[in-house]
Formats: C-alpha cells, structure tokens, sequence
C-alpha cells in the first residue's frame, strides 16, 4: 500500500482542480465525498434520437480506457494502433505492475485479455462506424480522484497490486451499469445480446475485484470505499458499499443490479458533478469520440 | 499444459456422455432440443420467461438459505404459492437445519449470507412482478441431484456430494449454479419484449455474475493451497470437470470442433495473446469465451471475451441433469410453460 495520508490543504485545492471542466458544481458532490451510498432516481435519459451505433461507441470509449489500463498494468505497454485508429497513442501514463505474484499477474492478465477483446469485438461489430480510441489520462485522472476521494494528493494504481486493485475497482463497477444502462436503450436484439454478454463480464471482474479488496483486509476495503464514494456523488448513487457481505453491488431491496444513464458515467469518466455541458476531463481530457459525449443534464 | 489439459477435459466429455447415455438419456441433446422447439412454437411470453426464471431462483435461494442459515426461504417466511403443483425441498436426513453448512472460514459464510439474501429477494421481486401469474415453487432435490451429479463428473471416482459438508464443497455447489444462472438470463434477455422486464432481466443476470465472479475467484484462491477436498488444484478439477459436464449435457460441447470446450469454461489457466506476444499466462476467473481468430490484432471473429447465452432448453438440460421434463434438481420439472 503506498496511499498517502490525506492532506487537507492541497487536498481542498486540488479537489476544486478535480473540478475543473465542469459547468456547474453541484454542492453535493463536494459534501458527499465521504461516502454515500445509497441509490438514487436516475437523471433524465439522454436524447432519444440515439442510435445502438451510437451507444455502442460510447461503450467503446469506456472499452478503450479499461484496456489500455489493463494491458499497460500487465505489459507496460497499451493498444496498439491496428486497435485503436489512431497512428500513435492517444493514452499518456500507466506501468507494468510491480511486485506481482504469478497468480495476481495471472489475474490482471485474464482482465487485460477480455478488456482488450471487448476493443476488438465492438470495433468489428462497428466497423467503418466505429470511433478512434480518444485521448486517454492514467496519471492525473488518478492523483485528482484520490484528492476527490481524500486520499492525499498523488494516487498510482500501477505501484503495487493492493493500488491496482483500487485502479480497477474505480473502473468495473460503472462498466457494469453502463452497460445494464444501456441494454433496454438497444434497438437491435443482436447488439442486445452483446451488450448483455459483455455486461456479465464486468460484472464478473467487478465481483473478482471486490472479493480481492475484501480479502486485503480493512484498510483496501476503506480506501476502495473512499473512491466508491465518489463515485457515487458523481454517478447518481447506484452504489453498494464495499464490505464481507456486501460484494454484489445492487439495489438493497430488490438485489437487481445498478444501471447508469449515459450522463452518470460521464460525470463519473469525467471527474465532474452534475450538469448540462459537461464535455470532458480526469480520464477523458479532450472528452469522448462519437455522438454520446457532452452531458444533458 | 493447455493441451494435456484439451486432452483431459475430451476424456472426460467423453466418458461423461457414455454415462449419461448408460443412464437412460438416450440422444439428450436433441430430444431436449425438439421437445422445446415444439413448445417454444406456442408463442411464450414475458411471464413465460419470468416465470422460468422465478423457478431457477427457488432453487437458488434455497440452496444459499439453508446452507447459511439452515432453513428453507419458506420458514424465512417466503410465500410458495402460484399455479403449478407446489412442492417441497428435498434436504438432507437431518432436516434443514443439518444443512447449515460448518462454515471454517467466516469470510466463506459472510459469502453464503450475502448471496442467500439476495436470491431471497430475487425470489421475492419476480414472484411480485408476476404477481397472479407467479408459479408455485416446484418440487426441489438438494440432496438426490449432487450425488447423480457427482457420479457424472467423469475421472473424479466420486460417488456422492455433498455440498453443506464443508466451506470448499459449498462453494462448488454455487459454481453449480451461479454460472448457469447467467446463461440463462443471457439467453432470456432478447426474447422479453417489455423493457421494463428486459431492464430487470439484465438487472439480475449482472448479479448472478457477481455471483459467479465472487465464486470463482473465492474456490480459485483457496485452491492454491490444499482444501478438506484434497491437495491445490483439486477443487479447481471439480470445477472444471462441472463445467465440462453442463457443455456436455447441453449439447454445446459438439456444436463447433473448434471448440472442444462448448459454453462452459472451467477453473484453471489459458494462454493468452496480448499486444502481439502470445505466451502470456491469464486466469478463468470469467466464464467467457476468451480463444478464437479475435486474437489477432485488427482481426474480426466469433470470440471477444463474451458470456455465453443458453438457451431455456439448455437449462433445462443442465437442471435436470440430462433428464427430459424433469430430474435433478427438480424431480417433478418446473412450473409454468418452460419446462
């Protein structure tokens, strides 16, 4: 574990630069940051005009991040660019983890595989229409989450396999609602049906996930839960907070999983509060490609 | 290793489906098949389809209750009347409360309450969503089932299971059903035509794969170390050898030759090709497909780290351990018109 000690005066300076690229700061974000969990109502869907193109590119932005974190954690190196469109990367940071066991390199490297697939199978399902891999932040997105979190002021998820396991943790759970989001906005029962699938394999990652922190002991299990509580500001709640019985992130009652507009994860991809116009930052500095990118709401 | 291990797993597909054919199951694949096709013929609907699930999360929730708590969802106080005939839950001799499972690891058993909670409420939130409609729980064996199961398991020698006995053979009776719970939400989801219900479908096949993650991970991690079921790498056998069995009792097994695995992937490792370089060694945590011409940088094909999708006739066939209408774990069949 190499998290630092929160520090409170560059912590408050550095959450509002967290803030940064955000039309409006909600007041919530900034008073929840330690950790609400609870579900709320859903924001307005975003315009109905939308096309399963449309939203299967905007899976592929998130497929882009969560590959490029995974392959670098496991080789050093990202996606190439017979993957990604582009001629050089767009992606700055990330690192081989260090110090890993063979079974916990065996584990990021199983991730990195199925990451890097769900690149290639929506990049082929698209095809012509697919959109090119975006500019791609795995260092400041990180350090500003961690100061959002009140987790000190640098956070490195590629240091050590306990921080990577909160790396990932940031990112499987809002994969999973995205997709359960996005499956009943799908038009075509084929484009369904891969979604469902690949919806699974988040959620098969995120529960691997969650049972490793849980497993680390009480301070991963804090810390993953200080970065949930962001997450949560952020993404309208649709958050289960991390414990021994409480791996399954759903709905209390109910114990259906979460699902998340498309402007939910948005503001959770960039780092932003609530509000309309909201058109990148913190992983995604210049924003997403494709027509699902700016906030509505 | 992938290979000796090819050859173990076709060796045990094999000797699994002269077994099965030795019990009775005559041509199972394809008699389960067109018995279905001619009913799924009548137009089934969203209820159908709910209704088929509602019967599978009886099943789960009673398993998962009685094996944290020793008690059947009934006496937690979980209605189950519908249409259909209501049955019972076949448990061990000592009633339910020998089913409480002597849990040695207290992270397992946390596990065990979590996941029995949430199949109770699954329960609960389908039998409300249906309402009137809403089937009787159907006759239940969990005691019956394991053992025929077990001695399917081809090359494990076993003759009986039991899957309260202990923390490691708990959690290879959830690898049982978790897996297949996802299948069978996949395979439901483009057939419901409201969104509502589809939203709610896709809702909880997400947490029957966190289940499945959860369980995977948990029985891969502590077989790295010997268990009360033998010396590391036993119970991921275990594992393997159950999902071999469902790809082979479903039929998938021999849909493509190319992959001898059919919908089910076991618990072990696999070689795997990231940025070009192909001797990377990677987990099964996912029950997913992760081999295939997708591989290759910019090449397109059939794989791309998905779940697999059954169908409810390959359910069936699972849950009635290669039984036609009924057997397994429902000794009576299911309720409703998926059966």
């Amino acid at each position: 574990m190499t998290l630092k000690i929160p520090e409170t005066i560059d912590g408050s300076l550095n959450r509002r630069g967290f803030l940064l690229g955000s039309s409006v700061v909600t007041v919530g974000f900034l008073a929840g940051c330690g950790g609400s969990s609870s579900s709320t109502t859903s924001t307005t869907p975003t315009s109905p005009s939308l096309t399963d193109t449309d939203y299967l590119n905007f899976a592929l932005n998130l497929e882009y991040l969560e590959a490029e974190f995974y392959l670098r954690a496991a080789t050093g190196t990202g996606l190439g660019a017979a993957d990604t469109g582009n001629s050089t990367s767009k992606t700055t940071g990330g690192a081989q983890v260090a110090g890993v066991t063979t079974l916990q390199s065996d584990y990021i490297n199983e991730i990195a595989q199925n990451e890097l697939d769900h690149v290639r199978f929506l990049r082929a399902a698209l095809a012509s229409s697919a959109v090119a891999a975006p500019a791609i932040d795995l260092t400041n997105s990180f350090n500003a989450l961690a100061m959002a979190a009140g987790l000190g002021s640098t956070f490195d998820p590629f240091t050590s396999y306990a921080n990577f396991l909160i790396g990932a943790f940031i990112f499987e759970d809002v994969g999973v609602t995205a997709y359960h989001g996005a499956a009943k906005l799908l038009t075509n029962k084929t484009n369904l049906t891969a979604a469902a699938e690949i919806h699974a394999v988040e959620a098969y990652h995120a529960a691997s996930i969650r049972s490793q922190i849980v497993l680390a002991g009480s301070a991963l299990i804090a810390t993953a839960n200080a970065v949930e509580g962001v997450r949560s500001t952020l993404g309208g709640g649709n958050e289960t907070t991390l414990s021994a019985t409480g791996i399954v992130a759903a709905n209390a009652t109910t114990s259906i999983g979460f699902e998340r507009t498309t402007d939910q994860v948005l503001h959770i991809v960039y780092g932003t509060g609530n509000g309309a116009g909201v058109k990148g930052g913190t992983f995604f500095p210049s924003g997403l490609n494709g027509n699902i990118s700016v906030t509505n709401s | 290793m992938p290979t000796q291990e090819t050859q173990q797993l076709d060796d045990v597909i094999a000797s699994s489906r002269r077994r099965l054919l030795a019990m009775g199951g005559v041509a199972l694949g394809s008699v389960v098949f067109s018995k279905f096709a001619s009913a799924q013929s009548a137009t089934l609907t969203d209820a159908d389809y709910l209704n088929f699930a509602l019967n599978l999360e009886y099943l789960e929730a009673n398993f998962y209750t009685l094996a944290a708590s020793g008690q059947t969802i009934d006496q937690m106080g979980i209605s189950l009347t519908g249409t259909g005939t209501q049955g019972t839950v076949t448990v061990k001799s000592g009633g339910p409360t020998a089913c409480q499972v002597p849990f040695a690891n207290t992270l397992v058993q946390s596990y065990a309450t979590e996941i029995a909670m949430e199949e109770r409420n699954h329960v609960t939130f389908l039998r409300g969503a249906l309402g009137s409609a809403a089937v009787a729980q159907p006759a239940i064996d969990l005691v019956n089932s394991f053992n025929g199961l077990a001695t399917l398991l081809a090359g494990l020698n076993l003759s009986s299971f039991d899957p309260f006995a202990s923390d490691i053979n708990f959690l290879l009776g959830s690898y049982i059903f978790e897996d297949v719970g996802v299948t069978a939400y996949t395979g439901a989801a483009p057939e419901l035509t409201s969104s509502t219900n589809l939203d709610a479908a896709a809702g909880i096949q997400g947490v029957e794969a966190y289940h499945a993650g959860l369980v995977r991970t948990v029985i891969f991690g502590l077989d790295q170390a010997a268990t009360t079921l033998g010396p590391p790498g036993t119970a991921s056998a275990v594992a393997t050898a159950i999902s071999k069995l469902r790809a082979t009792v479903d039929g998938s097994n021999s849909i493509s030759s190319t992959r001898a695995q059919g919908d089910d992937i076991g618990l072990g490792t696999q070689s795997v090709a990231l940025n070009g370089t192909s001797d990377f060694t990677a987990s099964t945590l996912v029950n997913a497909t992760t081999t295939g011409s997708i591989n290759a940088a910019g090449s397109t094909g059939t794989a791309g780290s998905l779940v697999f999708a059954r169908t409810a006739a390959q359910v069936l066939a699972i849950v009635y351990a290669g039984g036609t209408g009924m057997g397994g774990f429902f000794p009576a069949g299911l309720n409703g018109n998926v059966k």
